[in-house]
């Protein structure tokens, strides 16, 4: 055993109910993980980003200019100031304000295909929080979702795998084993499970206080609202106890997401109803972005044997997760007669 | 994702932090987690003291990181959309009508919804119009000053002129509405007569 890892059973007895929470917190939050799942998250949400920072620059003398939706010195009616700070603040003139939008485009887009990773980590956190505290009247639950996923990325070793940083580091001499596990990684994505399972509570508590979330009707009052409708679903009004079925299920599902999702035999069902829940929400409700980013955050209770054997199928190369790790071989980049590149041997 | 005993006895593939790393990892994870946890305890209404009083150190973290959500998606009620209705009178004489958002022209749908949320954070502030007028009086200093800014940028976006502005609340209607094919009537609030930078009347 490694010194100063618990294994769960050494000294329990001695230890005490207070050693055991410490013992329980250490290999919860300590033990080494595969960054795979980290590094797919990295990719999912550098691409919602650079959309949203797309967006965002479609019309944004509207979102962040003096003569926008909100002054710069109204912004406080919306936020805790001084606090939320933001870089539009000091960048208001419209060449100033392009360049920071622009610089968390190209960051996000660095973040996603995993090149110079820590930095655009860092300056895709930054150009988003700017954004976001900018423009309070114009963000929702998809810049909510975003933050919850851009902060662990910013912690993580987010690049250690599917990246181009990832290759470069490889062809190095004396490069690290590629993909190692990594204490960082399990606490960045310890950070998201809790942070998800944090958002499902106080989204399933905040419905208990609703009657049309008792009665079963909720579903109904969220397809009915025109302007949120992007797929016809008032035939629902022909079926009220099939409405009834998907607004409680949703509602149990929703509170009871944060027991139900650690143990292995729930979790399944936890991640398949979060899948359809969100999809749901974005083809019928057009908020498609939203979705998107809840079910990536979602990915971080996936194994990465599971995402390893997933993207596998798509790539059509060979993904291996193991104790190591997660080494990719494709054919493509593996010659004959080549030795294995440093770094991408399983480990015992 | 837990990796199995074996791996952790490998040491090529990490070494074990130190207890001292793991006291200030284990300090700042628990700062970050009470960072995301207490703002949805403390906000939206209703909230506790107690959770308000919790949060008060917390306020510079939260705004530091971004934290301060309520996560109360659809609840407790999914209730009526809103969207902000405008007709600009231009100096030229050209009237002009427009609504915010506009599902037709704010297009890719996250514009839409980017701008379907101004009508929808300000709905929140407007009482109805029959409300107490000593109501809807408190209210406006609440919300006069951001429907000031959708002014603005409508002003701006499409010239100067004389801008009026109403607030429509979209009908909700139920299941028998639907079918019986009789729906209510949308409920328009005024929010005022606005030129540049200046409201003019109401």
């Amino acid at each position: 055993m490694i010194p100063g890892m618990d294994d769960g059973q050494t000294g329990r007895a001695e230890r005490g109910w207070c050693g055991e929470w410490i013992a329980a917190w250490d290999r919860f939050f300590f033990t080494p993980a595969d960054p795979l799942p980290l590094a797919l998250i990295r990719i999912c949400t550098g691409l919602l980003l650079a959309w949203s920072s797309a967006v965002w620059l479609l019309d944004i003398d509207a979102f962040f200019g003096v003569e926008g939706w909100l002054a710069p010195h109204e912004v406080w009616r919306m936020n805790d100031q001084p606090w939320q700070w933001s870089l539009y603040f000091a960048a208001w003139s419209p060449t100033a304000m392009r360049v920071v939008a622009g610089v968390t485009l190209v960051a996000a887009i660095l973040l996603t295909v995993g090149l110079a990773t820590p930095l655009a980590a860092v300056t895709a956190a930054v150009g988003f929080i700017s954004a976001a505290n900018r423009a309070p009247l114009n963000v929702f639950g998809f810049d909510d979702t975003l933050g919850l996923l851009l902060l662990p990325l910013v912690i993580g070793p987010s690049g250690a795998r599917l990246s181009i940083d990832g290759l470069l580091a490889a062809g190095l001499p004396g490069a690290r084993v590629e993909g190692a596990p990594s204490v960082r990684a399990n606490v960045a994505l310890r950070l998201i499970q809790l942070h998800l399972c944090v958002v499902y509570f106080f989204s399933g508590c905040g419905k208990l206080l609703g009657a049309s979330w008792w009665d079963g009707t909720a579903l109904w009052g969220a397809v009915a609202n025109g302007q949120y409708r992007t797929l016809d679903l008032t035939g629902l009004a022909r079926h009220p106890l099939l409405t009834n079925a998907l607004t409680l299920g949703t509602l149990f599902w929703e509170v009871a997401y944060p027991a139900i999702v650690w143990p292995r035999l729930t979790r399944r069902v936890a991640l398949g109803m979060a899948v359809a829940v969100h999809l749901g929400i974005g083809v019928a409700m057009g908020m498609m972005e939203f979705g998107l980013a809840m079910i990536t955050a979602n990915l971080a209770f996936l194994s990465a044997p599971v995402i390893a054997a997933s993207l596998a199928v798509v790539t059509g190369g060979r993904l291996e997760s193991s104790s190591s790790g997660t080494s990719f071989r494709s054919s493509a980049r593996t010659s004959p007669g080549m030795p294995p590149r440093q770094g991408t041997q399983a480990h015992p | 994702m837990t990796l199995p005993p074996a791996t952790l006895r490998d040491p090529s593939v990490h070494r074990a932090p130190s207890h001292a790393w793991r006291l200030v990892v284990s300090l700042a994870i628990g700062g970050y987690l009470a960072a995301v946890v207490m703002p949805p305890l403390a906000g939206p209404p209703p909230a506790s003291e107690l959770a308000g009083a919790m949060m008060q150190p917390l306020r510079p973290l939260v705004g530091l990181l971004h934290l301060g959500h309520g996560y109360r998606f659809f609840a407790p009620n999914p209730g009526p959309g809103h969207s902000i209705r405008w007709t600009l009178v231009r100096a030229d004489g050209v009237t002009l009508t427009g609504s915010i958002p506009d599902a037709v022209t704010d297009r890719p749908r996250l514009l839409y919804h980017r701008r379907f949320m101004v009508s929808e954070k300000i709905a929140t502030l407007v009482p109805p119009p029959d409300a107490p007028a000593d109501v809807r009086d408190a209210a406006k200093r609440d919300w006069g000053p951001l429907v000031r800014g959708v002014a603005t940028n409508v002003l701006r976006t499409h010239g100067d002129g004389r801008l009026s502005l109403e607030l429509v609340e979209h009908s909700l209607p139920a299941p028998d509405e639907v079918l019986a094919g009789a729906v209510e009537p949308d409920v328009v609030t005024p929010l005022g007569v606005y030129e540049r930078r200046r409201e003019v009347g109401r």
